[in-house]
């Protein structure tokens, strides 16, 4: 128990890192924006309760916010992801279940599931988060390609990380 | 209160995400200076649009004092534009004529009783003798002559309206100022008609026809209509059909005119007869 917290303490501070000092100086153009930190809230295990993902998801975004000197765009876009993220669990769960314990990871349940999961978080995510941060509909069509390639993107940069974690994870057994 | 209870276990995560999600926006609208200009305004466009809806209403609901008003504003501005224009045409031909004053003066009022269906119609205003108003005196409507007041008592004068087979009023055709007498045929409360003009004058329908001011009732050059038909009757003079400028069916806010020279110049023309 104490040794997971301490694992989770330790990757959130490294995607925050990841996130403040490399991915948050990358910006094509105004279009594209990877926010990879959401990963946190998908790694964290399946069983845990709503509720406590929720606040999670709630003090992510706000340490987000706080190093982005955005304020609260961030928050509402991870809350609303560590929302919908027992649905889309549900809802694309593999034949046998989820095993006890284990957090959502692409050793485990393979490839497709989890490319699958991260595109499926990171665009409820980036939709929130960029819609908050335009504030208006007119333009839709604009936002919504700066969310499908932010996202692409996010997505690509989710699976590099998640492929090195197999990698030590692996090397460890 | 169980239920209740209950009913906030079951749905923890719903409340909680509300209530999260609230609160970012909270921070998101207030912290962001163009987040939170983009909600004031968006609100203000939905009050903007309530206000202008209670404010046409409103506005509507008022109209009878505010025409009261204008009529009132009419009545002082004639009167200026009456002073100027005598001042004008003294600077204009510099006659030293010491008598020279104002010749006309308005007052407002509005009609408390009308006909328009009789054979000899009258019309009461809500002005008498108190205001200054008197027999002999001219009244017009918003667009033109209207009628001569022919009785007062202290707070109401009648008036005999142009609607009325006694009415006379001497005009003339606006364009190439040949006058007639203006009488009313009794049939119809738009028209008129203006007899005496010579069979010789070529007219026009639409021509204006205007007071001429020789009655010293009305100033000169006051609209009282337009030619809408005219025939060549057996006699010398055409037979001139004058649609009225005034509507004596919607009558409703008029002008008083007052000759302050009339008495001078009957007591001049009396001499003569």
């Amino acid at each position: 128990m104490i040794n997971s917290v301490f694992r989770y303490g330790i990757i959130f501070i490294i995607l925050i890192l990841l996130q403040v000092l490399l991915l948050g100086n990358i910006n094509f153009g105004g279009f594209i924006n990877p926010y990879v930190y959401v990963m946190f809230i998908m790694l964290l295990p399946v069983e845990m309760p709503e509720w406590i993902i929720l606040i999670i998801s709630f003090f992510t975004g706000l340490v987000m916010d706080f190093f982005s000197g955005t304020t609260g765009m961030n928050t509402g876009a991870t809350v609303a992801a560590g929302f919908v993220r027992p649905y889309i669990l549900r809802i694309i769960s593999p034949r046998d279940g989820y095993e006890p314990g284990a957090s959502p990871s692409m050793l485990v349940y393979g490839f497709r599931w989890f490319l699958l999961y991260s595109l499926l978080v990171v665009s409820v995510h980036h939709f929130i988060l960029f819609f908050l941060e335009v504030f208006r509909f007119t333009d839709f069509f604009r936002t919504l390609l700066r969310i499908i390639l932010s996202t692409a993107f996010t997505v690509s940069f989710i699976l590099l990380i998640e492929y090195y974690r197999r990698g030590t994870i692996s090397r460890q057994k | 209160m169980r239920n209740l209870l209950n009913f906030l276990a079951r749905y923890n995560a719903l409340f909680l995400f509300i209530l999260l999600e609230g609160i970012a926006l909270y921070i998101v609208v207030t912290r962001n200076e163009y987040h939170n200009s983009r909600v004031i305004k968006g609100m203000r466009g939905i009050t903007v649009l309530a206000d202008q809806r209670i404010t046409n209403t409103r506005n509507y609901l008022r109209l009878r004092y505010i025409n009261t008003g204008l009529a009132l504003e009419n009545a002082e501005l004639r009167n200026k534009v009456s002073a100027l224009s005598s001042h004008q045409s003294l600077v204009f031909f510099s006659v030293s004529d010491t008598g020279y004053h104002q010749q006309y003066e308005y007052t407002s009022a509005t009609l408390v009783n009308n006909t328009v269906s009789r054979q000899k119609n009258f019309f009461t205003i809500d002005k008498g003798k108190k205001q200054g108003v008197d027999a002999g005196m001219g009244v017009t409507g918003q667009n033109g002559v209207a009628g001569i007041i022919v009785g007062s008592s202290d707070n109401f004068s009648v008036a005999m309206s142009l609607l009325n087979l006694d009415f006379r009023l001497s005009s003339r055709i606006k364009s190439n100022g040949y006058f007639g007498s203006l009488t009313w045929d009794g049939r119809d409360y738009r028209y008129a008609m203006l007899n005496e003009i010579p069979q010789h004058v070529s007219i026009v329908i639409g021509d204006t026809i205007e007071s001429t001011g020789y009655s010293a009732v009305f100033p000169e050059g006051i609209m009282v209509g337009v030619i809408s038909d005219f025939e060549r009757s057996g006699s010398d003079f055409y037979r001139i059909k004058v649609a009225l400028a005034t509507n004596f069916r919607q009558l409703s806010h008029v002008s008083v005119i007052r000759n302050l020279k009339k008495e001078e110049q009957e007591q001049l023309e009396k001499r003569f007869r």
